[in-house]
């Protein structure tokens, strides 16, 4: 996405300066932006220089205490394990992902409709459930051991729910959708006439892959990192329940500031960082990616 | 204490309802599965007085909404510590005796605790404690306190609330300290305990931890005692052990906020909720210990014999809001966890 | 050592179905090695689909495809020495011109020294050496197909397919071309297999076009012949233009034949293509073999025509001639002087046709 962007900047006359009718149509878009994303931005940043008072509420001052513990080693360690966290889910997410939507991608027009829908579909329940259907699969008395021991593959219950395979396949399912889908619109534009080429000029498949079609849907593999990797690294829903709560995500530090700890300006800096770091993923896949473009 | 996850809707700050001064509308703020629906319609029907109810997952929640001085609730529902916290900050109106008469039901021993040492501005809904639930079934050996469960042969056998105040006070009776003495030295003093017990538990969960007993995902839990009783309810080898060392105690309270405007009808609401037969209906669908004596009469021997519901004997002790000091406990429980 | 093949490229027996459509149908065809042959015809006449079986991005469902004597039927794209000019040019959009000419040596691991040599001269033979470092879309459309080119001849394969690689390019640049590929081909001494469905294009630059038309040959032949001698009603059609027309035979006397048109107007054309047993047949005259003049012409065949219609072309004139017994052709004649000899409409004039120029496509 970021490499299209780059490439597509219009010159010439189409670039003329919008007029009242084009500011007319974005307001509803610019207010939405500002009410839902600027304000709360802005009040998190100020929220991040104030002190906690006894019952929790927020005293308006100028302190970089917060951001001092943000560096204090044990979040720290907290947010290396996040980013690897994510960072294995957004790898997984890619492998799997990845054939899924290029066969996609290659499908006749109404096969393809029919498989995209079926991308969408967990998307009609709401996420606990599908989070709960997948305990109900894990658990110890759940259906994947029973299947196992039905078959005799295994003889005493594996112990799958709350550990940390848990967790990664609960990210790596809740996530799966969001790399498919930009990846199908990076591969759905692919020419094929290019993989030809390729095959024509003695590629065989793996190198026309790797040399020919990665780098041509690479904007779509870094649209998906951005929507798996940033949410993975601050979800906490799935680490409480399928990881057992037992080992902390920034996610979950950050909510337990504004919850049982009711310390919210310290809650605000960790979101601030973590903001920062959401920026720096976008604009390092940003340079890569008008790199590629160049 | 339930499903802090979606209680992070904090901007419903923002989407409080408006203020109904009419007559006839009571404006409930309360937790979320607590209050049967049959409780509120029955009021309704017989004072004609409309219930809105609207429903929090914590007290942090409950506070959070309060203290930004949202919501025009008429009467609100916050536990021990968090009514304590509001009486101190005088957001709560105190109570009229004359218009509550069914408050001679409630048991006195519940009555000017310390949260409410003068006992004007709350009343008590439910009260619980938070135990140990054992699995009869799978755990023979027998368990009597904190020190007996936190064993290395109970491995990820175990499941605690994910309360990090909760896990410090375990800590701080099998130390032989008391819940309230959240001190930095005894917090130093219980840190290399706890660091211990956490490698053990396989869940932490405080919505519903009934469930990984209940999938035998485990065999023992340190649990809310509602949970426990309904463990029991089905199936009689889930046994509820308060522990030796001593427990928690908690009192959910109903209470009138300072800018309350129909106070009238929240009187009315909580002198109906303190008849026995009303209350009863609530101990049916949430089986905590009820504080009405009067209601307990009307249980079945069944409900009284549920030893999570109505434990024998043990050191109880409610919570004091501890301040500043939750946040060190929160990155003390973060920091042991995070070591995993 | 085994001795030099004759043939380059065999296709024998070759069909291609997709579904119900048969896009190639039972089509054998030999080239010569350093052939440049064409392959002409309308769209959807199949002339891409064979180029892609040629290519190898299509398996025959009959038939085999022999490359320089060894069958390559079965042979991945990849695994054959037949580099292809795509229509679209196809150029890696991420890889600098130099890149995108480097691939196929890339993919074949040719050491980096000798290959940027090798990349080094092919864009000299295209004269793009300035831009080698720029990317496709930097470029312009001509420059574009010369990279496209120069990509597509870097691995030295024995045969190149060209699929329609002109078509984007404007008339002058495209003419230009043309002249290039043709001097390019001789040069390098590479067999040409070129697909195209413009007539003009497969006259200017092949050696032997084949015809194609529902996915078969209709006709293999140098393009003086092709055009000169058609052997159907359609490749006199396809090919430049033509007044066809369906006669009667009457007589036979030697060489020659007498037929009628069915308005009535007599001709006499050469029996040498003419069946003995021929009873009707279809003839096509091109528009230029039609002489017209004002005085009476020496021909075999001359008749009077009246000018229906003339539409001024440049360097020729169009004209709609019909007889006296309502038949029409088309003829063209030469501008040779804004001042000789112009025709207008309504004149009455002389047309004069060699019985040579009068060929026949089809008989019954």
């Amino acid at each position: 996405m970021s490499a299209d962007a780059s490439a597509a900047v219009p010159s010439g006359p189409d670039r003329r300066p919008p007029g009242w009718r084009a500011w007319a149509l974005l307001a509803p878009m610019v207010l939405w932006l500002l009410l839902f994303v600027v304000v709360p931005a802005a009040i998190l940043f100020v929220y991040s220089f104030c002190e906690r008072d006894e019952v929790g509420g927020v005293i308006f001052t100028f302190t970089w205490e917060n951001y001092q513990r943000v560096l204090d080693p044990v979040y720290l360690r907290i947010f290396l394990r996040s980013i690897g966290y994510a960072g294995l889910t957004t790898l997984l997410c890619v492998v799997l992902g990845y054939p899924v939507a290029y066969y996609i991608a290659r499908a006749g027009e109404q096969r393809r409709n029919q498989l995209l829908l079926l991308v969408m579909v967990p998307f009609w329940t709401s996420f606990l459930i599908r989070t709960y259907a997948w305990i109900t699969i894990l658990k110890q008395e759940g259906l994947l051991n029973g299947l196992l021991q039905s078959l005799h593959l295994t003889v005493t219950p594996l112990s799958l729910l709350y550990t940390p395979t848990a967790v990664v396949i609960g990210l790596v399912y809740a996530y799966l959708p969001f790399m498919i889908l930009p990846i199908y619109g990076s591969a759905e534009k692919l020419d094929h006439a290019l993989v030809e080429a390729a095959y024509d000029l003695g590629a065989g498949p793996l190198r026309a892959f790797s040399s020919v079609i990665i780098p041509l849907t690479m904007p779509g593999i870094a649209a998906g990192t951005l929507l798996v990797f940033v949410p993975a690294i601050g979800m906490f829903a799935i680490t409480d329940l399928m990881g057992g709560a037992k080992v902390p995500m920034i996610g979950n530090v950050i909510q337990n500031q504004f919850m049982q700890a009711r310390d919210w300006p310290f809650g605000a800096a960790l979101g601030v960082v973590f903001m920062l770091m959401f920026a720096l993923t976008y604009v390092l896949l940003q340079r890569r990616g008008a790199r590629l473009a160049a | 204490m339930k499903l802090p996850i979606s209680s992070l809707l904090a901007l419903s700050v923002l989407l409080a309802p408006s203020a109904l001064t009419a007559a006839g509308v009571v404006n409930l703020f309360g937790w979320s599965e607590y209050v049967p629906q049959a409780v509120l319609d029955g009021f309704t029907a017989e004072t004609g007085i409309k219930v809105n109810f609207e429903t929090f997952a914590s007290n942090e929640e409950l506070l959070s909404k309060l203290v930004a001085g949202g919501g025009a609730y008429d009467l609100v529902q916050p536990s021990d510590y968090a009514a304590e916290v509001m009486i101190r900050r005088q957001m709560l109106a105190p109570l009229d005796p004359a218009k509550l008469p069914n408050l001679k039901n409630i048991d006195p021993a519940l009555m000017r605790l310390p949260h409410d040492p003068a006992g004007a501005y709350t009343v008590p809904y439910m009260t619980g404690t938070v135990g140990i639930v054992v699995n009869t079934g799978k755990v023979h050996e027998p368990i009597r306190g904190y020190r007996d469960i936190f064993q290395p042969k109970f491995q990820n056998r175990l499941v605690v609330l994910n309360d990090s105040r909760e896990l410090v006070t375990w800590a701080l009776y099998a130390q032989g300290l008391a819940a309230n003495d959240v001190t930095p030295a005894n917090l130093a003093k219980v840190r290399p305990l706890l660091a211990e017990w956490v490698k053990l538990v396989k869940v932490f969960d405080s919505d519903s931890p009934k469930t990984a007993l209940l999938n035998g995902d485990v065999d023992i839990g340190v649990v809310w005692s509602g949970e426990a009783a309904i463990l029991w309810t089905q199936d009689r080898k889930f046994q509820y052990v308060l522990p030796a060392e001593g427990a928690h105690q908690f009192v959910d309270v109903l209470a009138i906020p300072a800018k309350a405007k129909n106070r009238d009808e929240a009187h009315a609401f909580i002198n109906y909720i303190l008849r026995p037969e009303v209350s009863r209906l609530i101990s049916a669908a949430f089986p905590y210990t009820n504080p009405n004596l009067a209601a307990r009469k009307l249980l079945t021997p069944e409900e009284l014999a549920n030893p999570a519901s109505y434990p024998k004997g043990g050191r109880l002790e409610t919570f004091r809001d501890i301040g500043k000091t939750a946040t060190v406990i929160d990155k003390l429980v973060t920091d042991l966890k995070s070591a995993l | 050592m085994k001795p030099a093949p004759s043939a380059m490229i065999e296709l024998c027996g070759v069909t291609k179905r997709f579904g119900d459509f048969t896009a190639v149908d039972d089509v054998s065809l030999t080239v010569r090695a350093g052939e440049f042959i064409t392959l002409l015809g309308p769209s959807g006449c199949g002339k891409t689909t064979l180029l892609r079986l040629l290519a190898g991005f299509e398996a025959p469902d009959a038939g085999s495809i022999l490359l320089d004597g060894s069958d390559v039927t079965s042979l991945p794209p990849y695994h054959r020495s037949v580099n292809q000019v795509f229509q679209s040019y196809a150029l890696f959009p991420h890889l600098t011109v130099r890149d995108n000419v480097g691939f196929g040596l890339r993919m074949q691991r040719v050491p980096p020294a000798e290959a940027a040599g090798r990349i080094r001269d092919a864009l000299d033979l295209v004269s793009l050496g300035e831009v080698a470092d720029r990317h496709p879309h930097q470029l312009s459309g001509g420059q574009r197909q010369r990279v496209a080119l120069a990509r597509a001849i870097i691995c030295r394969p024995k045969v190149l397919l060209l699929d329609e690689p002109l078509s984007a390019l404007d008339a002058k640049l495209r003419h230009t071309m043309q002249l290039e590929l043709k001097r390019l081909q001789r040069r390098l001494g590479i067999t040409f297999v070129f697909v195209t469905h413009d007539q003009g294009e497969a006259l200017t630059m092949s050696d032997r076009i084949a015809v194609i038309n529902r996915g078969r040959i209709e006709q293999l032949g140098g393009a003086a012949e092709i055009y000169h001698r058609p052997r159907s009603p359609f490749a006199a059609d396809f090919i430049g233009q033509a007044n066809l027309l369906s006669v009667t035979v009457t007589g036979r006397n030697g060489l020659t034949a007498r037929v009628r048109v069915a308005s009535g107007l007599e001709l006499t054309i050469s029996a040498l293509e003419l069946p003995p047993a021929a009873v009707k047949a279809l003839i096509s005259i091109r528009p230029e073999k039609i002489h017209i003049s004002r005085q009476r012409p020496e021909a075999e065949n001359v008749f009077e025509v009246r000018i229906e219609e003339e539409i001024f072309q440049g360097a020729t004139d169009q004209l709609l001639l019909a007889t006296e017994h309502g038949t029409r052709f088309h003829a063209l004649v030469a501008n040779e002087s804004a001042i000789s000899e112009a025709f207008h409409e309504g004149d009455q004039v002389y047309c004069g046709l060699h019985f040579d120029d009068l060929v026949v496509v089809q008989t019954e």
